[in-house]
């Protein structure tokens, strides 16, 4: 079945799955359906989305998303109900409820000759009434591509089935993940932190990155935000590496290289921005324990496992080969590291001894590896 | 290399070079990346530490994210923009890697 043609089937319960969507996020928590379920959420080719009961660690459903694979970058609603998932080689979001599959949102973001790219950029408002996109544009001519001014869309969740943006802002490029704040901005991830107010369009840079002013001393950073993750203490945590200089030859041999992080608190909007251990291998996702902020995890080829307040690594186990993403069950025992292959391995958060794996049918690619559960 | 006639560019700039060692490196300098990005890490088969264990491993394990991303769009097909079915019916990479063919620009 088309895409097109999956749209135009669907578009009969628009409506419907519309005002069951708009049900569920605007009544107030302690009405929800009360549910105890804590799913692990990814996406794996050719195009599912995967609900993992984390209590079996075994698959519960897997959501058919329309459309071509890619990316699989998603975020689940702050009620844990639904997730929306970037699809369709990284243009179209899909929105699902998660207890049926049943596709509640979505939005094409092409329109003729324009065509839309979205680079892991997906956050829900905090009161789960708003999708926000980061749109990168390009005209395609009959002689040229013209690239244009990418943009934060804003899309009403409860419009369903084919949304429209109900406003845009233009935003600066090479914009990756983002997040949105209890107090209206969403945060963009990109050569610097900034946040965009999604009222007004005004932005403020909350860590400079790459427009850091260190001196010669420090190296600008290197940010990677492909997977930022901390939703779980709703944070948003985006690593970097930067290397502090013994003089001002800027020798890179003789260098100290360090890990930092972009801390951002989404309650406040308030931004933390330090080194926090030494530069020994690579890590592409930091995940903080909840029961010690001060603890976090990282997984690229290994699991480690680090004290920032003392900024030392405590513990680094090998993998059995490369992942992008890590998380942690609801009560901190269980760690999950996915992305990239068709497995996710189960860890024990203590010894970071390997003790179980979810085989998925197809490869997670570039897809996050998310936990969704009630928090609000 | 008198038996060897050079055909390309590059192989014309080389034979100038043979005599001249440092005009070599500018002719490596000429290798640069062309694809939908102007992505040109280098690193694909040196990590950050200038040895290959920061690396992805297996190549497999890494095979889709490069080209869903249109990370490495030299070495492995942009499936976000020019060749999406590139990947059909080859879910996972680890296994199917045998079934994934090279790109041919004769049959677009």
């Amino acid at each position: 079945m088309t895409l097109i043609r999956r749209i135009s089937t669907l578009g009969a319960v628009g409506l419907l799955g519309a005002a069951a969507l708009l049900a569920g996020c605007a009544t107030p928590a302690h009405k929800v359906a009360a549910t105890d379920a804590e799913y692990l959420l990814t996406v794996s080719r050719p195009g599912l989305l995967h609900v993992i009961d984390m209590k079996t660690d075994r698959i519960a459903r897997s959501c058919e998303v329309p459309g071509k694979f890619g990316s699989g970058a998603l975020v689940p609603s702050p009620d844990g109900r639904h997730a929306f998932v970037l699809g369709n080689l990284w243009e179209d979001v899909y929105g699902f409820e998660l207890e049926t599959c049943k596709l509640v949102f979505s939005a094409r973001q092409s329109v003729a000759d324009v065509t839309v790219k979205t680079v892991q950029s997906l956050a829900v408002s905090a009161d789960g009434s708003e999708l926000y996109t980061v749109q990168n544009p390009v005209r395609r001519g009959a002689d040229r591509f013209e690239v244009m001014q990418p943009r934060l869309a804003v899309y009403r969740i409860a419009d369903g089935l084919d949304a429209k943006p109900v406003r845009s802002f233009p935003v600066k490029r090479r914009i990756t993940k983002i997040a949105a704040t209890v107090g209206g901005e969403v945060i963009l991830g990109g050569a610097d932190v900034e946040a965009i107010d999604v009222r007004s369009g005004a932005l403020r840079t909350v860590s400079a990155l790459a427009s850091w002013d260190r001196g010669p001393r420090w190296l600008t950073p290197d940010a990677f935000a492909m997977h930022s993750q901390g939703e779980h203490l709703n944070e948003y945590v985006m690593p970097y590496v930067t290397a502090k200089f013994a003089d001002d030859k800027q020798d890179m041999a003789s260098a100290e290289w360090w890990w930092g992080m972009s801390r951002v608190d989404l309650d406040t909007g308030k931004a933390e921005t330090r080194e926090i251990f030494p530069f020994e291998f690579v890590i592409f996702s930091l995940l903080a324990d909840p029961r010690d902020r001060n603890i976090l995890y990282g997984a690229f080829n290994t699991l480690s496992k680090h004290d920032i307040a003392r900024k030392q690594t405590l513990k680094v186990v090998e993998l059995d080969h490369t992942y992008y993403s890590v998380q942690i069950s609801r009560d901190a025992s269980r760690l999950y590291v996915g992305g990239a292959g068709s497995t996710i391995s189960i860890h024990d958060s203590g010894t970071l001894e390997k003790i179980g794996s979810i085989q998925l049918p197809g490869d997670m690619s570039t897809a996050d590896v998310r936990v969704a559960y009630k928090r609000r | 290399m008198k038996h060897l006639k050079s055909l390309n560019k590059k192989a014309h700039l080389l034979d100038g070079a043979e005599d001249r060692p440092e005009a070599i490196e500018e002719v490596v300098a000429m290798q640069t990346v062309v694809g939908c990005t102007a992505t040109t890490d280098p690193g694909w088969e040196i990590d950050a530490f200038g040895g290959s264990t920061s690396l992805c491993q297996p190549m497999e394990a890494d095979l889709y994210g490069c080209a869903d991303s249109c990370w490495w769009p030299a070495q492995v097909p942009d499936t976000m923009s020019h060749y999406p079915d590139w990947g059909d019916g080859k879910a996972d990479a680890t296994k199917d890697w045998r079934k994934l063919d090279g790109i041919f620009e004769d049959k677009i």
